[in-house]
């Protein structure tokens, strides 16, 4: 089966500046992936580079069977579906459902087909209510979630954000969450970067962690997000609810919450009542 | 350049324009436009502008002058549109003595130089702040709107096509451009409230720019060059 | 010392019907962290501009109710991009942007912009072009930036969404040391998890008005974790279906499990 996503032995510099180094990796369909690193690690740069927008130097990016030389970004919206940061800039439609439409319209699709994808974005996202409003009447973190559904409304096979929960609170990521599940339950690849752990465990599968621009740990997130000592050096630190389950012992040390509400009833109803 | 004084550059700006329009064409408009376009090769560009929009096969130090040939070129041809040769000549000189005087001073005067010139003369920082303010709008749409427009690329809009679809290419480039900029308009005056932008405080300057003798003497020459070369040319 | 009184204070937007603050009443004192959270639109942001002095001077609207200042106040926006004053060559000179404008003399700009480098631990970055700057570098230039204008009253609004773990934990700790030396803090924060090790004090804001105040294990109360604004510790705790009170933190949890 072919890869959604397949970085080669991709190297990349601005200018003399390094910014990756021999990055591979591969993401199969369906699979969630969460970009994690320090600022400056190069996870933006991976971003682009999946867009189509820049060119690695050495090595490929596949998306598919694309070679993103091969391609310029309009048609890597065929398979990819990126939202950046500041993605609230980029707003222009007298309604945000014009806006989430413009995607499926830019990509031709036919008429009928465009509203079921806009309505299905907006849904995702609890958005149909905002759906007549301009979107500069609507705060910022609103506006995110109107860039955020004109990404899905692309329904492509792969989405790549770029810190898509920043500026947003517990209730509007929940709707992120929900929106991302449902995607990859039907098959959409997920490339996500973030700084927001607790949002990566719970929506998130698998880690591939960027030092200095180069790879330094690719592996299941349950395992990687409550080891301590091994986040540190790069940057980063436990999640509440991994810290919790380390501190606590709890079986399988979960690291998402509904798990952790588990194993903390049974271990408690083992021991007895706290 | 870059080491002139603000107002040497602002004086340069403002009198090639001035004396293009004064004095007979096309000589003399062919003059202030050649001067003008020559400055925009000088070294001392800002690197906002290089850094954007750069094209294979110009090197870097004539960006400044494809921005000036290239923003003059449309007023020629609606010259040529309207008017005999002889009079699109004249015009359109003194119309590139204007553009390329504008787009130079833009590239080679900081503003942050502008503002410290400023207050040193005795301006109020917040007028100061105005003025480079406009300055550096151009680099900052500039920044956003490469941004909007990859935004946009990668949502399927596609730069090639009809004109209809380039219009609406424009479009989808364009609104987000204004709306946001306009947006953080309000935005952006509440925020330098917070960086203590008030009336009635005397700024301190900490790198005033030098300004010899030497330039001063030069301002005052170019500046009553003008009415000098209107008196010549009336009599 | 209180620096910031807010009595009964109210405030409309312009041309807006419903206020965006009603009735609030708070104190901040000198060497207090207090921490205000609460759903996006709850009036965090619109606090702090008052208490910032820039609504309604700046923003328009309508003001009823008292508000007392004892210090001069500086306030970090979450967009702090906008706070770029767009002119500065380098890092030291946007820091220094601000007492610039302040009229102070030179020596003592030196002195506080090098000290707010040092404390947001930008040294290494003095010369850099601001333009270049990543998200997160600029956020912590724009914090260093307002703390170089010496204010008495610190006003941070979302001040860690651009940065990485690292960068979160260098502010939360900054805050503590600027506390430590007399300054008064008010933050608008979503980083839950993050308040019971920062601040002193919580008020919980809804649709405008104060609906709790206490201790940071409000953040582990209840009604607060119904409203799903609970730290993920007490969240998880109440979800397990153990009885209360519960833990807001892993080290409380910790302890109670013993």
């Amino acid at each position: 089966m072919i890869p959604a996503l397949c970085f080669d032995g991709v190297t990349f510099s601005y200018g003399a500046v390094p910014a990756l180094e021999q990055l591979s990796f591969s993401i199969a369909p369906g699979e969630r992936v969460a970009l994690l690193g320090r600022n400056g690690a190069g996870k933006s740069t991976v971003v682009r580079l999946v867009a189509g927008i820049q060119q690695p130097r050495d090595g490929t990016v596949w998306v598919g069977d694309w070679d993103t030389r091969d391609c310029v970004p309009e048609q890597l919206a065929w398979r990819v579906g990126s939202l950046f940061q500041h993605a609230d800039q980029q707003l222009f439609a007298p309604t945000v459902r014009d806006d989430v439409s413009f995607g499926p319209r830019a990509l031709g699709v036919g008429v009928r087909e465009v509203e079921r994808r806009t309505d299905h974005a907006l849904e995702d996202l609890d958005l149909t209510a905002h759906a007549a409003h301009h979107p500069y009447d609507l705060p910022p973190a609103l506006r995110k979630l109107a860039a955020l559904a004109g990404a899905l409304a692309l329904e492509p096979a792969l989405l790549v954000l770029d810190e898509p929960t920043a500026g947003l609170d517990r209730a509007l990521s929940a709707r992120v969450i929900r929106a991302l599940l449902e995607r990859s339950a039907g098959g959409v690849a997920l490339l996500v970067v973030t700084h927001d752990l607790t949002f990566a465990a719970e929506a998130l599968d698998r880690g591939l962690v960027l030092d200095r621009g180069r790879l330094e740990c690719d592996e299941p997130l349950a395992g990687l997000l409550g080891a301590g000592p091994r986040l540190e050096p790069l940057g980063l630190s436990p999640p509440p609810v991994a810290a919790l389950s380390a501190a606590l012992d709890l079986p399988d040390r979960p690291v998402r919450a509904a798990d952790a509400a588990r194993a903390l009833a049974r271990v408690a109803r083992g021991k007895g009542a706290p | 350049m870059t080491r002139l004084h603000p107002f040497t550059l602002l004086t340069i700006a403002g009198a090639l324009p001035a004396l293009a329009w004064v004095l007979p064409a096309p000589a003399g408009a062919a003059a202030t436009a050649a001067v003008a376009l020559v400055l925009t090769l000088t070294p001392g560009a800002s690197p906002g502008l290089t850094g954007i929009g750069s094209s294979p096969g110009w090197r870097p130090g004539l960006v400044v002058l494809r921005a000036a040939l290239l923003t003059a070129a449309p007023f020629w041809v609606f010259l040529l549109l309207l008017h005999d040769v002889p009079t699109t000549i004249a015009i359109g000189l003194r119309i590139t003595t204007m553009v390329a005087s504008f787009v130079w001073l833009v590239a080679a005067l900081e503003p942050a130089r502008l503002v410290e010139a400023m207050v040193a003369a005795g301006w109020s920082a917040s007028v100061a702040y105005l003025f480079a303010a406009t300055l550096t709008a151009v680099p900052m749409l500039k920044a956003r709107a490469q941004r909007i427009a990859e935004a946009q690329r990668c949502r399927g809009l596609s730069p090639r096509g009809g004109i209809a679809s380039r219009l609406r290419a424009l479009r989808a480039l364009a609104l987000p451009l204004v709306l946001s900029a306009l947006h953080e308009v309000d935005e952006r005056a509440l925020a330098l409230e917070t960086r203590g932008l008030r009336p009635g405080i005397r700024r301190t300057t900490l790198a005033p720019p030098h300004d010899p003798v030497v330039e001063r003497a030069a301002r005052w020459v170019l500046l009553l060059a003008c009415p000098a070369a209107l008196v010549w040319r009336l009599l | 010392m209180k620096s910031l009184t807010l009595e009964h204070a109210s405030f409309w937007y312009p041309a807006t019907e419903a206020p965006a603050l009603r009735d609030v009443s708070l104190e901040v004192a000198q060497g207090e962290i207090v921490a205000l959270v609460g759903a996006l639109g709850a009036g965090a942001s619109t606090l702090l501009l008052v208490a910032a002095d820039l609504a309604p001077r700046v923003t328009g609207g309508r003001l009823t109710g008292a508000v007392a200042r004892r210090d001069r106040s500086g306030i970090v926006l979450p967009t702090p991009w906008t706070q770029a004053s767009g002119m500065a060559f380098t890092v030291w000179d946007e820091v220094a942007f601000g007492p610039a404008n302040l009229g102070w003399p030179a020596h003592e700009i030196a002195r506080q912009v090098d000290r707010a480098l040092e404390q947001l631990e930008l040294v290494p970055l003095a010369s850099r072009d601001p333009a270049t700057l990543s998200g997160g570098e600029l956020q912590r230039v724009i914090i260093a930036a307002i703390l170089a204008m010496d204010p008495g009253l610190l006003l941070f609004d979302e001040p860690a969404t651009e940065l990485d773990a690292a960068g979160a934990q260098m502010v939360w700790r900054l805050m503590r040391r600027l506390a430590g030396e007399g300054k008064a803090i008010l933050l608008a924060t979503s980083a839950l998890d993050a308040v019971p090790d920062v601040a002193d004090r919580v008020v919980w804001l809804e649709d405008g008005a104060v609906r709790a105040v206490g201790a940071p294990d409000l953040l582990a109360d209840v009604a607060v974790c119904e409203a799903g604004l609970g730290t993920s510790v007490a969240t998880v705790w109440r979800a397990s279906g153990l009885p209360g009170p519960y833990p807001p933190t892993v080290a409380h949890a910790v302890r109670r499990w013993r």
